[in-house]
């Protein structure tokens, strides 16, 4: 919801109530203000006009007559008549009091109780008498009501509709919002394939932007798939005569006699097997970089690789008269590609068994922190020096390319690799003493 | 066997067919893809070789073809660019097996007799043999004249793996294919040092080898 108030659709929504509102108050309030003067004039007309009316009268006593005459069957409520002759006699269906707080017309009959509402009232001097008539503005006050009326009938449903059309441009534009934001993420992370499906309700704007974002994906899609061909291409361009001179130095090997010829093409046919390994390495560290092999990411069993990934090495490290164990649980399921993960696990276990020495331990171990799982190796061999721990990983990919012999593969780039594509987060410790490598997965 | 080698590399092709030739096996070698196609149609062949980039016909279409047409000869997939997508979408296509180049002769002779047996008959064995030494699947114990021998649990795999190819050789990474389940090749010997703690059990207390070293290929119990 926080984020839906800060959407510019239902601001732009909001500020047109807002103005639609006040343009419409102050008209209302200007029409209200016209209609009450144009009402009250009407009245004081009216006024005149009946005072006009009783000077027509020739004596007092016609007008106390006419007054009398005309008050019987006039409402006081209404119209209010009232003749003070010179004698002080009162005639008419009201009188004209006055006290502190002002004038007040007060009713002849029953009592003489005050008349509630407000008059307009014209007096006059006549025969020596006085002359008051008044007149309700009961009928300017009914305007109000009326007006107010006017003010909900018409405002509210236009705030209501504004406000509700507001927020659902609000939402739909945050859909479609959303829908482009989770494109350019999957692109982020490596899946060119990711295309914002713009509707046929798609504002022009958005529109515009969720195909210029799969124009550019289509255009970083086709350099990457030419990228790609091309390396195929020299893969395979390659390799073709690696794999006759692998041939020919097994049918070679076949025909030369023990000695020092077959030494060397023993040593020569180890060297082939050296650059067809980094071949190899570079192909897969390439295609994990790609990320398209998200597509094929299935539940695997960490706790049950890690396991045979230890027991294949076990007698590896025994030979060489180290110690190598897992600690872990029975299960824990992460979503990955099984064969990346199991290389990745056997190029952190080499790692580790070829930088200790004799009587080394080293522990693989699977573990939930803060509910996400941790594979770890650690050993207590020389390790990295604590202030070089941080550049090791920065210049990862650099250290391990200087470092890179037939057989090594490309080490710890491809556990980079392989940890990123699986959002997992690759980070060096020192174990005091050696080296701990921690991989930290996602949360499931 | 009869065996059908599509590849276009004319030096590798011919290598691989006089390999097999020597192994005894009726090899014919074509060059493309098309030809291939036509040749693997008319059928009479245990099994197929084909190169993952082929001309007219690339190797992928061409299995694809040959299952969608019902033939289902087993098929070896020889890719060059050996990658996990690429493995993936050959044995999907309708391959049987893959093999990375450059490989070894020896690697890709033992695959093709692993892939000429099969599919093999399901037997209800109780126990398995080879020579003097006996391996009961049902007490999984291990005996070599008359003398139990004590194996850890992966050790009494690798051991039945090899005696259920008894004559054949299994390499080192179809051994890790079979044993522990994995489709990546370690770098360092890590085979070699199970076998040799399988023979420090089983061959080194008695007279005869009975697991062969086969030099750059794999190993072999012998019947």
């Amino acid at each position: 919801m926080r984020r839906l108030w800060r959407s510019m659709p239902l601001r732009l929504a909001l500020v047109l109530v807002v103005l639609f509102g006040t343009v419409s108050l102050l008209s209302l309030a200007a029409s209200y203000a016209f209609t009450r003067a144009a009402f009250e004039q009407a009245i004081r007309d009216d006024l005149a006009q009946d005072l006009a009316g009783f000077r027509a009268a020739p004596t007092a006593g016609a007008v106390a007559l006419l007054v009398q005459a005309e008050s019987e069957d006039t409402d006081p409520g209404r119209l209010v008549l009232s003749y003070v002759t010179r004698s002080g006699r009162i005639y008419g269906n009201g009188a004209v009091a006055r006290d502190d707080e002002g004038f007040h017309i007060i009713s002849l009959e029953e009592g003489r109780a005050t008349l509630d509402g407000e008059y307009l009232a014209l007096s006059a001097r006549l025969h020596g008498g006085r002359l008051t008539i008044a007149r309700s503005r009961a009928e300017i006050e009914a305007l109000r009501p009326v007006f107010f009326n006017i003010l909900w009938i018409s405002l509210l449903p236009t705030v209501l509709i504004a406000l509700s059309g507001g927020l659902i441009l609000a939402r739909r534009s945050e859909r479609h919002v959303e829908v482009v934001r989770n494109a350019l993420e999957k692109l982020s992370g490596g899946d060119l394939g990711a295309r914002v499906k713009t509707g046929p309700r798609w504002s022009d704007d958005l529109l515009g932007i969720g195909k210029a974002v799969n124009g550019m994906a289509e255009a970083q899609e086709r350099s990457v798939t030419a990228l790609r061909q091309v390396s195929s291409d020299i893969a395979h361009d390659l390799k073709t005569p690696v794999q006759r001179v692998s041939l020919r130095l097994e049918a070679l090997a076949q025909v030369v006699d023990d000695g020092e010829a077959a030494d060397l093409v023993a040593q020569t046919r180890e060297e082939v097997d050296g650059i067809a390994a980094v071949f190899q390495a570079l192909l897969q560290l390439a295609q994990v970089e790609n990320g398209a092999l998200k597509a094929q990411f299935a539940s695997v069993d960490l706790a049950d690789l890690c396991r045979t990934m230890v027991e294949v090495y076990e007698p590896t490290a025994a030979a060489r008269k180290q110690r190598l164990s897992f600690d872990g649980p029975d299960s824990l399921q992460v979503d990955g590609e099984k064969n990346l993960l199991g290389q990745m696990i056997a190029n952190l276990l080499e790692n580790a068994l070829r930088h200790t020495g004799e009587g080394a331990e080293i522990c693989a171990s699977l573990q939930y922190q803060y509910g996400r799982p941790v594979l770890s190796v650690r050993d207590n061999g020389p390790g990295i020096p604590a202030e070089e721990l941080g550049r090791v990983t920065q210049r990862l990919y650099r250290l391990d390319r200087s470092r890179n012999t037939a057989g090594n593969g490309l080490g710890l780039s491809l556990v980079e690799g392989v940890a990123r594509l699986h959002g997992a987060e690759l980070s060096f410790e020192d174990a005091q003493p050696g080296l701990c490598v921690r991989i930290q997965f996602p949360s499931a | 066997m009869k065996i059908l080698v599509i590849e276009d590399d004319v030096t590798t092709g011919t290598y691989i067919a006089r390999g097999l030739r020597e192994e005894g096996h009726v090899v014919d070698l074509v060059t493309d893809g098309h030809e291939g196609l036509v040749a693997a149609t008319g059928g009479g062949h245990d099994v197929l070789i084909v190169d993952r980039m082929l001309p007219k016909v690339d190797g992928l279409t061409l299995v694809k073809t040959l299952r969608g047409a019902g033939n289902s000869t087993p098929t070896l997939f020889l890719t060059a660019m050996g990658s996990v997508e690429d493995r993936i979408g050959g044995l999907n296509a309708g391959a049987d097996d893959y093999l990375v180049k450059p490989f070894a002769f020896g690697e890709l002779s033992a695959r093709v007799a692993a892939l000429g047996r099969r599919p093999q008959a399901v037997e209800q064995e109780t126990s398995l043999q080879a020579g003097d030494l006996t391996l009961d699947l049902l007490t999984r114990k291990v005996s070599r004249e008359g003398q139990e021998i004590d194996l850890l649990p992966r050790e009494f795999a690798l051991l039945e793996f090899l005696l259920r190819r008894k004559g054949r050789v299994q390499t080192r990474t179809m051994l890790l294919e079979g044993v522990w389940d994995l489709s990546f090749d370690p770098m360092t010997n890590v085979v070699e040092t199970h076998v040799s703690r399988l023979r420090a059990k089983v061959d080194k207390p008695f007279e005869t080898e009975l697991i062969k070293t086969v030099r750059g290929a794999g190993y072999r119990i012998d019947g």
